[in-house]
């Protein structure tokens, strides 16, 4: 799974599918396969704002397009680029999108199965700090008692 | 349906058969140690989609392989029929000590083919190809074909034809820990991998 959420695209490959689909803008709406290809080039970029370009034209297409297979590749690189930039919550809202139409996919259960760990590993940090502030906010009105008391 | 790709690396990786077996998207990966001449080596399988809509994008992950398995299905001809053109993008995008490997996938279903051997056998020699038919299925040949390309490509590294060095080598030597990482682009048929 780690080799598949870091695997960065290729710099050349990058600039020739987003000038093919510049291009193709350029001249009236791009073709389904240049916005298909570009997108996900896009969600394999190192930068987040690449990704979330990635993810929003990714968005439009699969409202656009009338391709049952184009729609579900959607569901899957949308998946997986919320995944990388750990938006495992919405992540998870595509995946199960997308196992509604073919619930034994392997890739998506994979990927849905690590944005699930990750987010409970979140939710655990989350009440950790929660629960340091609480311990901290406890020690200061024992100081405070303390002092009043002095 | 496909000629079945993604099916040959889960029995390799995992000795099983998947059955119904969905188109891959994009690209898999997979790895395996194997043993060659006492050396112990890591193998990194990428395994790309073989639909059209992926055929642009998933040309780059033949770069800087040391190996490609290029994949037909025995009892469909049009996957046979398409081989040279992903030759030609295998030839193109690799080095010239890439080993490519040819299977003909599915020689379980001997009822249903449309491929001899002997035609695919030849067409592998006149263009420098190891061949062998396989099944997915029923696990025959599936691990032979792994090994002879990591085989060759070792072999290849010890007579000195492959040069570690190079960048675009595809092979990775770790002194303490030996490991030789294999990219096997396996090639698919237009239609795909859908087992």
């Amino acid at each position: 799974m780690d080799v598949i959420l870091n695997d960065i695209v290729d710099a050349n490959d990058l600039r020739k599918f987003r000038h093919q689909y510049e291009e193709q803008c350029g001249r009236g709406v791009p073709s389904e396969k240049a916005q298909f290809e570009y997108s996900i080039c896009l969600v394999r970029s190192r930068g987040e704002q690449e990704i979330k370009h990635g993810i929003a034209l990714l968005e439009d297409l699969f409202k656009r397009t009338h391709d049952p297979g184009t729609r579900r590749d959607c569901l899957y690189y949308l998946t997986l680029a919320n995944t990388r930039i750990k938006n495992y919550e919405q992540a998870l809202t595509f995946s199960d999108a997308f196992l509604k139409i073919e619930p034994m996919n392997r890739q998506v259960k994979d990927l849905q199965h690590y944005a699930k760990i990750q987010l409970r590993k979140e939710g655990l940090t989350g009440m950790a700090i929660v629960g340091g502030a609480a311990l901290a906010l406890g020690g200061l009105i024992g100081l405070g008692v303390h002092l009043a008391r002095k | 349906m496909g000629v079945g790709k993604s099916c040959l690396l889960h029995q390799f990786t995992e000795k099983k058969f998947m059955a119904d077996c969905p188109h891959t998207i994009g690209v898999e990966f997979g790895t395996r140690i194997i043993e060659v001449s006492g050396q112990k080596i890591k193998l990194q399988i990428w395994d790309t989609a073989g639909q059209e809509r992926f055929r642009a994008v998933t040309r780059s992950y033949y770069r800087g392989a040391a190996g490609a398995l290029m994949v037909y299905d025995i009892t469909r001809r049009s996957t046979y029929n398409h081989l040279s053109s992903w030759l030609t993008d295998a030839r193109n995008l690799t080095n010239p000590n890439t080993v490519i490997f040819l299977i003909g996938n599915k020689s379980d279903l001997e009822a249903q083919r449309d491929v001899t051997y002997e035609e695919a056998k030849q067409f592998a020699d006149e263009n420098g190809l190891m061949f062998l038919e396989c099944s997915a299925k029923t696990g025959d040949n599936v691990e032979d074909a792994f090994l002879d390309t990591a085989k060759k490509i070792y072999q290849n590294i010890q007579d000195g034809s492959l040069d570690l060095n190079a960048a675009e080598s595809g092979v990775q030597h770790k002194p303490a820990q030996p490991r030789t990482p294999l990219n096997t682009d396996q090639q698919p048929s237009k239609e795909g991998c859908q087992c």
